[in-house]
Protein backbone atom coordinates (compact mmCIF):
# COMPACT_ATOMS: atom_id res chain seq x y z
CA UNK A 1 0.00 0.00 0.00
CA UNK A 2 3.28 2.73 0.98
CA UNK A 3 4.80 1.51 -2.38
CA UNK A 4 1.71 2.27 -4.50
CA UNK A 5 1.28 5.40 -2.82
CA UNK A 6 4.87 6.84 -3.38
CA UNK A 7 4.72 5.52 -6.96
CA UNK A 8 1.58 7.92 -6.80
CA UNK A 9 3.26 10.45 -5.69
CA UNK A 10 6.26 10.34 -7.99
CA UNK A 11 3.94 9.80 -10.97
CA UNK A 12 1.98 12.66 -10.09
CA UNK A 13 5.25 14.99 -9.46
CA UNK A 14 6.48 14.17 -12.74
CA UNK A 15 5.20 17.63 -14.44
CA UNK A 16 6.40 20.90 -13.79
CA UNK A 17 3.74 23.07 -12.51
CA UNK A 18 4.49 26.52 -11.79
CA UNK A 19 2.77 29.93 -11.35
CA UNK A 20 4.76 33.31 -12.13
CA UNK A 21 3.95 36.87 -11.94
CA UNK A 22 5.34 39.94 -12.71
CA UNK A 23 6.84 42.83 -12.79
CA UNK A 24 7.95 42.06 -8.51
CA UNK A 25 7.47 46.20 -8.28
CA UNK A 26 5.04 47.48 -10.61
CA UNK A 27 4.62 51.04 -11.12
CA UNK A 28 1.29 53.01 -11.54
CA UNK A 29 0.94 55.09 -14.52
CA UNK A 30 -2.38 57.35 -15.57
CA UNK A 31 -4.78 55.91 -17.58
CA UNK A 32 -6.60 57.19 -20.37
CA UNK A 33 -9.23 57.73 -18.22
CA UNK A 34 -8.85 60.55 -15.56
CA UNK A 35 -8.22 60.35 -11.97
CA UNK A 36 -7.33 56.22 -12.64
CA UNK A 37 -4.30 54.61 -12.47
CA UNK A 38 -2.79 51.87 -14.18
CA UNK A 39 0.00 48.93 -14.39
CA UNK A 40 0.36 46.36 -17.02
CA UNK A 41 1.28 42.68 -14.95
CA UNK A 42 2.03 39.35 -16.75
CA UNK A 43 1.35 35.96 -15.29
CA UNK A 44 2.46 32.76 -16.62
CA UNK A 45 0.80 29.66 -16.10
CA UNK A 46 3.09 26.24 -16.44
CA UNK A 47 0.11 24.80 -14.10
CA UNK A 48 -1.38 21.98 -16.15
CA UNK A 49 -3.71 21.80 -12.73
CA UNK A 50 -4.68 25.09 -12.56
CA UNK A 51 -6.80 26.87 -15.47
CA UNK A 52 -7.97 29.80 -13.48
CA UNK A 53 -6.39 32.59 -11.86
CA UNK A 54 -7.62 35.45 -9.40
CA UNK A 55 -6.61 38.59 -9.31
CA UNK A 56 -6.51 40.62 -6.03
CA UNK A 57 -5.05 44.03 -4.53
CA UNK A 58 -3.89 44.83 -0.94
CA UNK A 59 -3.02 47.66 1.61
CA UNK A 60 0.17 46.98 3.82
CA UNK A 61 -1.72 44.70 5.89
CA UNK A 62 -3.11 42.71 3.45
CA UNK A 63 -6.96 44.25 3.31
CA UNK A 64 -8.44 44.42 0.06
CA UNK A 65 -8.36 47.53 -2.02
CA UNK A 66 -11.07 48.29 -4.75
CA UNK A 67 -9.71 47.90 -8.52
CA UNK A 68 -11.05 47.37 -11.82
CA UNK A 69 -9.66 44.81 -14.31
CA UNK A 70 -10.97 43.18 -17.29
CA UNK A 71 -11.67 39.69 -15.46
CA UNK A 72 -11.12 39.24 -11.70
CA UNK A 73 -10.81 35.46 -12.26
CA UNK A 74 -9.24 34.98 -15.69
CA UNK A 75 -8.93 31.78 -17.77
CA UNK A 76 -4.85 31.15 -18.45
CA UNK A 77 -3.89 28.13 -20.44
CA UNK A 78 -1.17 25.88 -19.91
CA UNK A 79 2.09 27.46 -20.62
CA UNK A 80 0.38 30.35 -21.64
CA UNK A 81 1.10 34.28 -20.87
CA UNK A 82 -1.49 36.52 -20.03
CA UNK A 83 -1.19 40.49 -19.71
CA UNK A 84 -3.14 41.64 -17.08
CA UNK A 85 -4.06 45.66 -16.79
CA UNK A 86 -4.96 47.03 -13.37
CA UNK A 87 -6.87 50.36 -12.50
CA UNK A 88 -7.12 52.13 -9.37
CA UNK A 89 -8.56 55.19 -8.55
CA UNK A 90 -6.82 58.25 -7.22
CA UNK A 91 -7.43 58.44 -4.14
CA UNK A 92 -7.09 54.44 -3.13
CA UNK A 93 -3.89 54.76 -4.67
CA UNK A 94 -2.09 56.12 -1.59
CA UNK A 95 -3.30 52.31 -0.08
CA UNK A 96 -1.94 50.43 -2.82
CA UNK A 97 0.99 47.88 -1.61
CA UNK A 98 0.04 44.35 -3.15
CA UNK A 99 -0.99 43.23 -6.32
CA UNK A 100 -1.31 39.30 -5.80
CA UNK A 101 -2.63 37.06 -8.46
CA UNK A 102 -3.63 33.84 -6.71
CA UNK A 103 -3.97 29.90 -8.59
CA UNK A 104 -8.09 28.64 -8.30
CA UNK A 105 -8.14 24.79 -7.82
CA UNK A 106 -10.64 22.22 -9.44
CA UNK A 107 -12.28 19.84 -7.07
CA UNK A 108 -10.52 16.41 -7.47
CA UNK A 109 -11.56 12.83 -6.75
CA UNK A 110 -8.11 11.47 -4.49
CA UNK A 111 -7.31 11.46 -1.06
CA UNK A 112 -4.81 14.15 -1.29
CA UNK A 113 -3.12 17.68 -0.46
CA UNK A 114 -3.34 20.45 -3.16
CA UNK A 115 -1.78 23.46 -3.43
CA UNK A 116 -2.92 27.05 -3.97
CA UNK A 117 0.06 29.41 -5.28
CA UNK A 118 -0.40 33.06 -4.80
CA UNK A 119 2.55 35.65 -5.93
CA UNK A 120 2.18 39.34 -4.83
CA UNK A 121 3.78 42.06 -6.38
CA UNK A 122 4.89 45.19 -4.38
CA UNK A 123 4.44 48.86 -4.98
CA UNK A 124 7.21 51.00 -3.63
CA UNK B 1 40.10 45.58 -66.44
CA UNK B 2 35.92 45.73 -65.66
CA UNK B 3 36.15 42.38 -64.01
CA UNK B 4 38.97 43.78 -61.50
CA UNK B 5 36.56 46.34 -60.45
CA UNK B 6 33.66 44.03 -60.20
CA UNK B 7 35.85 41.71 -57.83
CA UNK B 8 36.86 45.06 -55.63
CA UNK B 9 33.65 46.47 -55.32
CA UNK B 10 31.94 42.66 -54.51
CA UNK B 11 35.88 42.68 -51.74
CA UNK B 12 34.05 45.77 -49.80
CA UNK B 13 30.58 44.83 -49.45
CA UNK B 14 31.45 41.74 -48.28
CA UNK B 15 33.85 43.16 -45.96
CA UNK B 16 31.24 45.50 -44.91
CA UNK B 17 28.76 42.53 -44.39
CA UNK B 18 31.03 40.81 -42.45
CA UNK B 19 31.70 44.08 -39.51
CA UNK B 20 27.87 44.13 -38.66
CA UNK B 21 26.56 43.48 -35.47
CA UNK B 22 24.06 41.38 -34.47
CA UNK B 23 23.01 42.31 -31.15
CA UNK B 24 21.27 39.69 -28.39
CA UNK B 25 19.51 41.29 -25.55
CA UNK B 26 18.71 39.55 -22.33
CA UNK B 27 17.52 41.14 -19.46
CA UNK B 28 17.89 39.99 -15.89
CA UNK B 29 14.64 41.13 -13.57
CA UNK B 30 13.28 40.45 -10.17
CA UNK B 31 10.69 37.38 -10.53
CA UNK B 32 9.29 34.53 -7.84
CA UNK B 33 8.28 31.49 -9.34
CA UNK B 34 6.24 29.20 -7.28
CA UNK B 35 6.21 25.31 -8.56
CA UNK B 36 4.32 22.11 -7.10
CA UNK B 37 7.15 19.54 -7.46
CA UNK B 38 5.36 17.18 -6.02
CA UNK B 39 1.97 16.62 -5.07
CA UNK B 40 0.60 15.57 -1.15
CA UNK B 41 -1.32 12.40 -0.74
CA UNK B 42 -3.04 11.38 3.00
CA UNK B 43 -2.60 7.98 4.01
CA UNK B 44 -5.35 6.55 6.14
CA UNK B 45 -2.60 4.39 8.63
CA UNK B 46 -5.72 4.00 11.34
CA UNK B 47 -9.23 4.75 10.89
CA UNK B 48 -9.48 8.09 13.03
CA UNK B 49 -5.89 9.76 11.49
CA UNK B 50 -5.04 11.01 7.53
CA UNK B 51 -1.28 11.89 7.21
CA UNK B 52 0.91 12.87 4.62
CA UNK B 53 4.11 11.09 6.67
CA UNK B 54 5.74 8.12 4.78
CA UNK B 55 5.54 5.87 7.67
CA UNK B 56 1.85 6.22 7.43
CA UNK B 57 1.92 5.69 3.77
CA UNK B 58 1.24 9.26 2.71
CA UNK B 59 3.32 11.86 0.34
CA UNK B 60 4.36 14.75 1.43
CA UNK B 61 3.89 17.48 -0.88
CA UNK B 62 6.92 19.28 -2.01
CA UNK B 63 6.70 23.13 -3.12
CA UNK B 64 9.77 24.40 -4.77
CA UNK B 65 10.09 28.55 -4.43
CA UNK B 66 12.72 30.30 -7.10
CA UNK B 67 13.73 33.74 -6.46
CA UNK B 68 16.01 35.92 -9.30
CA UNK B 69 17.27 38.50 -6.67
CA UNK B 70 17.95 37.71 -3.27
CA UNK B 71 16.21 39.72 -0.52
CA UNK B 72 13.33 40.35 -2.91
CA UNK B 73 10.95 38.11 -1.15
CA UNK B 74 9.32 36.38 1.24
CA UNK B 75 7.66 32.69 1.28
CA UNK B 76 4.92 31.94 3.60
CA UNK B 77 3.80 28.82 3.87
CA UNK B 78 0.31 27.63 5.78
CA UNK B 79 -0.13 23.98 5.97
CA UNK B 80 -4.27 22.86 6.10
CA UNK B 81 -6.20 23.89 9.03
CA UNK B 82 -9.64 22.36 7.42
CA UNK B 83 -10.77 20.22 4.46
CA UNK B 84 -11.54 21.81 1.05
CA UNK B 85 -13.47 18.34 0.62
CA UNK B 86 -14.73 15.59 2.47
CA UNK B 87 -17.96 13.96 3.74
CA UNK B 88 -19.70 15.36 6.19
CA UNK B 89 -17.87 15.12 9.57
CA UNK B 90 -19.99 15.55 12.99
CA UNK B 91 -16.57 15.90 15.15
CA UNK B 92 -14.40 18.20 15.15
CA UNK B 93 -10.28 17.40 13.16
CA UNK B 94 -6.89 18.24 15.23
CA UNK B 95 -4.85 19.62 12.75
CA UNK B 96 -0.87 19.34 12.75
CA UNK B 97 1.44 20.13 10.56
CA UNK B 98 4.60 21.95 9.76
CA UNK B 99 6.81 23.62 6.93
CA UNK B 100 10.78 22.48 6.43
CA UNK B 101 13.79 22.76 3.84
CA UNK B 102 13.97 19.60 2.10
CA UNK B 103 16.64 20.61 -0.79
CA UNK B 104 18.28 24.00 -1.73
CA UNK B 105 20.18 25.22 -4.55
CA UNK B 106 22.43 26.89 -2.86
CA UNK B 107 24.29 25.98 0.96
CA UNK B 108 23.58 29.41 3.08
CA UNK B 109 19.68 28.48 2.65
CA UNK B 110 19.88 25.28 5.02
CA UNK B 111 19.44 28.31 7.22
CA UNK B 112 16.04 29.08 6.33
CA UNK B 113 15.19 26.25 8.43
CA UNK B 114 16.31 28.26 11.90
CA UNK B 115 15.66 31.56 11.31
CA UNK B 116 11.86 30.71 9.80
CA UNK B 117 8.85 32.40 11.63
CA UNK B 118 6.37 30.49 12.55
CA UNK B 119 2.61 31.53 13.65
CA UNK B 120 -0.51 29.09 13.72
CA UNK B 121 -0.55 27.11 10.79
CA UNK B 122 2.28 29.18 8.76
CA UNK B 123 5.35 29.71 8.28
CA UNK B 124 7.35 32.22 7.27
CA UNK B 125 11.13 32.60 5.85
CA UNK B 126 13.02 35.44 4.08
CA UNK B 127 14.45 34.42 0.98
CA UNK B 128 17.91 36.22 1.60
CA UNK B 129 19.78 34.12 -1.18
CA UNK B 130 19.11 34.01 -5.32
CA UNK B 131 18.40 30.60 -6.20
CA UNK B 132 15.90 27.75 -5.53
CA UNK B 133 14.76 26.71 -2.49
CA UNK B 134 12.16 22.84 -2.03
CA UNK B 135 9.86 22.92 0.90
CA UNK B 136 8.48 19.88 2.48
CA UNK B 137 5.13 20.45 4.13
CA UNK B 138 3.35 17.54 6.42
CA UNK B 139 -0.08 17.52 7.10
CA UNK B 140 -2.05 15.20 10.32
CA UNK B 141 -5.88 15.51 10.57
CA UNK B 142 -6.71 13.36 13.70
CA UNK B 143 -10.82 13.00 13.94
CA UNK B 144 -12.40 12.99 17.03
CA UNK B 145 -11.55 11.31 19.45
CA UNK B 146 -10.62 7.86 18.07
CA UNK B 147 -13.03 8.26 15.63
CA UNK B 148 -13.06 6.74 12.23
CA UNK B 149 -13.26 8.88 9.80
CA UNK B 150 -16.51 8.56 6.80
CA UNK B 151 -15.48 6.95 4.04
CA UNK B 152 -15.25 9.18 0.85
CA UNK B 153 -12.87 11.84 -0.72
CA UNK B 154 -10.60 13.87 1.40
CA UNK B 155 -8.67 16.81 -0.04
CA UNK B 156 -6.83 19.83 1.74
CA UNK B 157 -5.29 23.08 0.27
CA UNK B 158 -1.16 23.73 1.01
CA UNK B 159 -1.20 27.76 0.45
CA UNK B 160 2.00 28.94 -0.92
CA UNK B 161 2.48 32.35 -1.02
CA UNK B 162 5.62 34.62 -2.70
CA UNK B 163 5.40 38.48 -1.13
CA UNK B 164 7.49 41.18 -2.79
CA UNK B 165 9.35 42.86 0.33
Amino acid sequence: MRFVMLLLGCLLSAEIHAHQWTPTYPTMEQSFVPGVYQTKMYLWNSRKDVSYYTFEVFDKDFVAVPFATGERTARVEYLKKKEVVIYIREQELPDVVYICSRSQILQQDNTATLLSSRICSKIK
Amino acid sequence: MFKKLMATAIAFIAFGAQAADIPIIGQVESKCVVTQDRQGVYGNPSASVLSTDAVDGGVEPVVRIDVVLADAYKAVITHPSSFSQSPALSDVVAWTGSTSVEAVSDAGMSAYDTSKIEYDYTTEIDLTIAGSTWFKISSEADYGYQKALPGGTYTAVVEANCIAL
